[in-house]
């Protein structure tokens, strides 16, 4: 019916659209913690274009830095200094 | 409002910039249907029984590249990696003697318990990952990175005191790393030794047999596939990896008040 | 008149080159250190994103491109065949893995060294440090 390469090629270029729209929120955002969470979806975003893309080492590599090292990192750096940008 | 609207007007560009740029590539594919002659001999030799003198004896052509065609970059890796974790532990010197501040600690008990339950499994996923590196997807990075977030959970829904009073210290972790990069260093001049002892050439970081020298790890180990010198790397690169985030950790949540005579 | 295969992947190459100058952005012109470790890790793994994009294979005869693993009997000889045949790029894999590697090396030591400079100087704004030491 419809070719399932267009399908595919579809769904890869709806999420990099999506990430133009997480990693923008992420720069405009003032309040930090919610900026690391928009991050945190880009990068999700990410993995799923590179599994499509067809590289499973690279999603194995990362999901758990990128979503699960580097938030938590800049987390734990955020309660320690400031939580909000100024202007 | 300005902020929606700036949102609209940069999908509306990503949508139309695009489009004129695939009516320019028309002639010229971006992605092509044929890939390059070097991925044709790295995917032709990566498990190849017919040319038995340039093969790496692995179903797996990324991890074969990263290990075995080219080692050298991922030793020179690992040493960047181990000059960020020296560099950190400076940073963390000179401390003051912190005790545990009394009371409770940690997240409510149903944190508490959820962990109890999911570290277990994270760390068995990690380590299945890590050592099917040869086989399926997967390798000694990847499965060090995934079970490197159970000591987070850990420092997190419990305290860091719950690892430091059961013997889990920084001093711990840097001993296994440490290990962990020796065993790599070992792995890695095998063959080279083997071929001083015998008296036959041999390379540094080789795997398997070439034309000018027959020194060769063994493929198959009691009828299952290891590829030669891939397994050992892929095991030490877990446990090197695995200490070596659990070390920036550990050193990450140490309280300001241990810092705070050492200013000014 | 214009492929749709060829729109598609034009768009994933456009949405990463804007992606790349918001970061770009980001890292430039927004006071606070921590927003500008966050822009600068979009920035490389945007960087690595195009790496892998340029291993891709389109599909040939409705043959659908697979990842550069052999699965089924790796001994014979018909499947080694269709696998070069349909196989993606194994090398720009290999190296984004340790461009990953050496990202994260890098950030973890900015992590260490900005909680060096809020220890001293109080702030993390990029423009009261400048003021600050004078």
């Amino acid at each position: 019916m419809i070719d399932p390469q267009l399908l595919v090629l579809g769904l890869a270029a709806l999420s990099s659209l999506f990430s133009v729209i997480a990693v923008y929120l992420a720069i405009i955002e003032k309040d930090l913690v919610k900026a690391v969470v928009f991050s945190a979806i880009q990068s999700g975003l990410y993995a799923l274009l590179y599994y499509i893309l067809m590289a499973p080492d690279i999603v194995l590599v990362y999901i758990p830095v990128a979503i699960g090292l580097y938030p938590a990192i800049i987390l734990i750096l955020i309660s320690k200094t400031e939580k909000v940008e100024k202007d | 409002m300005r902020r929606e609207f700036a949102l609209l007007s940069i999908i509306l560009f990503v949508v139309s910039v695009s489009l004129l740029v695939s009516i320019i590539a028309h002639y010229i594919y971006i992605p092509g249907i044929n890939i390059r002659p070097l991925a044709h001999i790295y995917l032709n030799t990566t498990y190849n029984l017919v040319n038995r003198n340039f093969t790496a004896n692995s179903p797996e052509a990324v991890t074969a590249i990263v290990w075995d065609y080219r080692g050298l970059d991922t030793v020179f890796e690992t040493t960047v990696f181990y000059l960020a974790i020296i560099g950190s532990i400076a940073l963390g010197r000179g401390l003051f003697k912190f005790s545990k501040s009394s009371g409770e600690t940690g997240l409510s008990i149903i944190v508490k318990s959820v962990s109890r339950i999911t570290t277990p499994m994270i760390v068995t996923v990690a380590v299945s990952i890590a050592l099917h590196g040869h086989l399926t997807p997967g390798g000694g990075f990847q499965g060090g990175s995934t079970a490197a977030v159970a000591p987070l959970i850990i420092i997190i829904a419990f305290s860091q005191y719950f690892l430091i009073e059961r013997g889990i210290s920084k001093d711990l972790m840097l001993v296994i790393r440490s290990l962990g990069l020796l065993m790599i260093g070992i792995v890695a001049i095998t063959a080279y030794f083997i071929g001083v002892f015998t008296k036959t050439p041999a390379f540094v970081l080789q795997n398997q047999a070439k034309t000018v020298s027959p020194v060769s790890l063994p493929a198959y180990l009691g009828g299952q596939l290891i590829s030669g010198t891939l397994w050992f790397f892929n095991l030490a690169e877990f446990f090197a990896v695995l200490a070596g985030f659990t070390i920036v950790i550990l050193l990450l949540v140490i309280p300001e008040r241990a810092f705070k005579s050492d200013v000014k | 008149m214009i492929n749709p295969v060829t729109y598609f992947l034009s768009l994933i190459l456009t949405a990463l080159i804007v992606n790349l100058g918001l970061s770009l952005y980001g890292v430039f012109f927004r006071p606070s250190l921590i927003k500008k470790i966050i822009a600068l890790t979009i920035f490389s793994d945007t960087a690595n994103t195009f790496a892998i994009l340029i291993g891709f294979r389109r599909w040939v005869d409705n043959q659908p491109s697979i990842p550069p693993v052999i699965v089924g009997d790796y001994t014979s000889e018909i499947i080694q065949k269709e696998f070069i045949k349909r196989s993606v790029d194994p090398l720009p894999q290999a190296l984004v893995l340790t461009a990953i590697v050496i990202g994260l090396a890098v950030t973890l030591f900015l992590v260490f060294l900005t909680l060096q400079i809020y220890r001293t100087y109080g702030t993390l704004d990029i423009r009261e440090i400048r003021r600050l030491r004078g």
